[in-house]
C-alpha cells in the first residue's frame, strides 16, 4: 500500500537551472559511470599510458646517464625524437579509443530511442539542437578526455626530467591538442550519427564499428582500384592518424592537409546532419 | 488557461488538416479530452506544448501565443505525462525524476530535493532508489506523473494516465489527479478514451473527432442537460396528435415501441404529469437518464459537429 505525502511543498525557482545540453551530458556521464565500462578501458588506457611514460624515462636515462653512454648512439638511431615520436604519442590509444567510442557512443542516442524518452525531452524546454549538442558534445568530449593524459603526462614528465631538451617537445601540446580536438569531433559525430541509426544500444555499437570498417573498406577499394591515394581521406581511421602527423610536422604524412580537412569535414557534416535528421521531433512526438 | 480560435494544424502543406477550425476557451480546472484514436488529441496536445505551429488561426496557453518563439520557455510551465512508457529503464525513479526536473529548469540540488518530495507525493517514497525496470505498471505510471509534476507546473497534460491499471490502481491515480488540481492548484488536461475516468475527475469536457470539436462544455452543464432527459411510456399508444404535442415538453430524441426519449425543456418532471393530464394520456413510466454520459459521447462522435453541448 503506497504512502502518500500530505501535500507537495511550494515550487522551487525554475530560473537557476543549467543549460539543457549540459544537463543531458551530465546524465550521460552518470550513466557511463554506472555501466562500469571504465573498468576495462581504464585499465587498458592506464597500461598504455604507463608504457609511454616508461619509454620517455628510458630515453631520458639513455641520454643523460653516463652508464648508458655506449648505448646512446644506438638509442638515437632507434628511438628517434622527431615529429614522428610526437605524433606517435597518441598511438595506439586512438586505435583502442575507437572501441570505447563504439561502446559508449553507440548507445548515446539509441538508448533514448529504445526507452522512447526523446519525445518527452522535447516536451520539456529542450530544443532539438540542445539534444544534438549534448550527444555530439559528450561523444566528442569522451575521446578528448581519454587522450588528454597521453599528451600532457609525457610532456610534463619530459619537462621535469630533462627540461627543454627532453624527448617530448615543449610545444607538443600546442600541436597535438588541436589534432585531438579534431579527432574527437570526428569520432563523436560518427558515433552520434551511427547511434541515431540504431534502435538499441547494442545495434548502435554495431553501427559505429560497421561504419568505421565500411568507410575504410570503400576508401581502400577506391585507392586500390583507381589508384587515388587521397581516397583514403574517406577512411576515418586514417584521418585519426593523419591529424597528429600533420600538426607535428611529420615529413611524409599518410594524407596531406587538403584531403584530411576535406575528409574530416565530410564525415563531420554527414554524421551530424544524419543525427540531426534522425533526432528531430516527428509526428510521433507525443 | 487555454484559448484558441479557428485553429488549423497540418503536418505538411499538402496534407489535410489534422485539426480544423477549433474554437474553444478552457478555464482553470480539470479538462477531460475525449475522442477515439486519430481524433486529434495528441496533435492538440503537441500544439498546446508548442511543438507544432498552427497553420491557421491561433490561441494562447497560459497567456503565451501558440507558435511563439517563447514556446520553449512555456514548456517549463507545463508538465506532460505521455501515454507511452517513456521511462529511463537503467535509472532509478529518483534519478530520472531529478533529471526531468533539471531539464525543466531546476538547479541540480533543488531538483534532487524536489524529486524526493514529488515521489513521496505520488506514493513512491519507499521504492524511489530502485531501478524502474522492476516497477509494476501502477508504479511506472506514478513515476511518469511525478516527472510531470517535479517542476510544479501551472498546467499538466496527462495522456491516458490510467492505461493498464487495475481498478484499485485506477482509483488511486484518479485520486492523485484530483489532488494535483485540488491541493496544488495545477490546471489539468486529461486525455482519455475512458469516459468513466473523465466523468470522475473532470469539470470540463471536450470531445474531439476527426480533428473537429464535437462537443465541449462544463461537466455540470452537461449533467444538467442530461438530467432533463427522460424516457416516457404511456398506458395507451399515443395518437398522432398526442405525439405531435409531445414537442411541448421539449425535444423528442427517439420514439420506438411506445417508449419516448425526450429532452425536457425544463428540468421539473411535474411538467410531464401536467402535460399527460391535459392530453388525457396515462403515464406509466418516467425514467431519468442522467447516468448515460456515454450516449452523449456516442451522439457527439456519430452525429454532426455540435460546437457546444452545454
Amino acid at each position: 500500500m503506497p504512502i502518500y505525502a500530505p501535500t507537495l511543498p511550494p515550487a522551487p525557482d525554475l530560473t537557476r537551472g543549467q543549460p539543457p545540453a549540459l544537463v543531458l551530458m551530465r546524465f550521460d556521464l552518470a550513466r557511463l559511470w554506472r555501466q562500469k565500462i571504465g573498468r576495462f578501458f581504464g585499465f587498458a588506457f592506464l597500461v598504455t599510458l604507463l608504457v609511454k611514460l616508461s619509454i620517455i624515462y628510458v630515453k631520458y636515462l639513455l641520454g643523460s646517464n653516463p652508464a648508458f653512454r655506449p648505448m646512446q648512439d644506438f638509442a638515437r638511431a632507434v628511438l628517434a625524437q622527431g615529429p614522428d615520436f610526437q605524433a606517435g604519442l597518441l598511438n595506439p590509444a586512438t586505435t583502442l579509443l575507437w572501441f570505447l567510442v563504439a561502446l559508449v557512443g553507440g548507445g548515446l542516442v539509441a538508448r533514448d530511442t529504445l526507452y522512447r524518452v526523446r519525445p518527452l525531452m522535447y516536451a520539456h524546454p529542450v530544443r532539438p539542437r540542445d539534444y544534438l549538442l549534448a550527444k555530439v558534445g559528450f561523444a566528442s568530449a569522451l575521446p578528448f578526455a581519454v587522450l588528454l593524459p597521453f599528451v600532457l603526462l609525457p610532456w610534463a614528465l619530459s619537462l621535469m626530467v630533462a627540461g627543454l631538451q627532453g624527448p617530448v617537445w615543449p610545444t607538443t601540446p600546442l600541436r597535438l591538442l588541436p589534432a585531438m580536438a579534431l579527432i574527437s569531433l570526428l569520432m563523436g559525430t560518427l558515433a552520434a550519427g551511427a547511434s541515431a541509426l540504431a534502435a538499441t544500444p547494442r545495434a548502435g555499437v554495431g553501427w559505429v564499428l560497421g561504419l568505421v570498417l565500411g568507410t575504410s573498406t570503400v576508401a581502400s577499394l577506391v585507392h586500390g582500384l583507381a589508384g587515388i591515394g587521397s581516397a583514403e581521406a574517406l577512411n576515418p581511421v586514417v584521418l585519426v592518424q593523419a591529424w597528429p602527423a600533420l600538426f607535428a610536422g611529420v615529413a611524409q604524412p599518410l594524407l596531406g592537409w587538403v584531403p584530411t580537412i576535406l575528409g574530416t569535414a565530410f564525415h563531420v557534416v554527414l554524421w551530424t546532419s544524419l543525427a540531426a535528421r534522425r533526432t528531430r521531433p516527428s509526428e510521433a512526438v507525443i | 488557461m487555454i484559448a484558441f480560435e479557428n485553429l488549423d494544424v497540418r503536418y505538411g502543406v499538402a496534407s489535410p488538416p489534422a485539426l480544423r477550425g477549433l474554437t474553444l476557451s478552457l478555464d482553470q480546472g480539470i479538462v477531460g479530452l475525449l475522442g477515439p484514436n486519430g481524433a486529434g488529441k495528441s496533435t492538440l496536445l503537441k500544439t498546446l506544448l508548442g511543438l507544432l505551429r498552427p497553420s491557421a488561426g491561433g490561441g494562447t496557453v497560459l497567456g503565451v501565443p501558440l507558435g511563439a518563439p517563447e514556446a520553449a520557455k512555456l514548456r517549463s510551465r507545463i508538465g506532460y505525462m505521455p501515454e507511452y512508457d517513456a521511462l529511463i529503464e537503467d535509472a532509478s525513479a529518483y534519478e530520472q525524476v531529478a533529471f526531468w526536473g533539471e531539464l525543466s529548469g531546476l538547479a541540480p540540488e533543488a531538483a534532487r530535493d524536489r524529486a524526493h518530495e514529488v515521489l513521496y507525493f505520488v506514493g513512491l517514497d519507499e521504492s524511489r532508489y530502485r531501478s524502474v525496470s522492476g516497477y509494476s505498471t501502477g508504479m511506472r505510471q506514478r513515476v511518469k506523473l511525478a516527472q510531470a509534476l517535479v517542476h510544479s507546473p501551472e498546467l499538466v497534460f496527462l495522456d491516458e494516465p490510467t492505461n493498464g491499471l487495475d481498478p484499485d490502481g485506477r482509483r488511486r491515480m484518479l485520486d492523485l489527479v484530483l489532488r494535483v488540481h485540488g491541493e496544488l492548484g495545477t490546471g489539468v488536461v486529461l486525455a482519455s478514451h475512458l469516459l468513466g475516468d473523465v466523468e470522475r475527475v473532470a469539470d470540463q469536457l471536450v470531445i474531439l473527432d476527426k480533428g473537429e470539436i464535437r462537443a465541449a462544455g462544463s461537466m455540470a452543464g452537461l449533467r444538467r442537460a442530461l438530467a432533463k432527459r427522460v424516457e416516457l411510456r404511456f398506458l395507451e399508444t399515443l395518437d398522432a396528435a398526442q405525439e405531435a404535442a409531445l414537442a411541448e415538453l421539449g425535444s423528442v430524441l427517439e420514439a420506438r415501441g411506445g417508449l419516448y426519449d425526450v429532452e425536457l425543456a425544463e428540468a421539473e418532471p411535474a411538467a410531464v404529469f401536467r402535460w399527460a393530464q391535459a392530453q388525457g394520456a396515462t403515464l406509466i413510466q418516467l425514467t431519468p437518464r442522467h447516468d448515460r454520459l456515454d450516449e452523449v459521447l456516442l451522439r457527439a462522435l456519430h452525429g454532426a459537429p455540435a460546437g457546444s453541448e452545454a
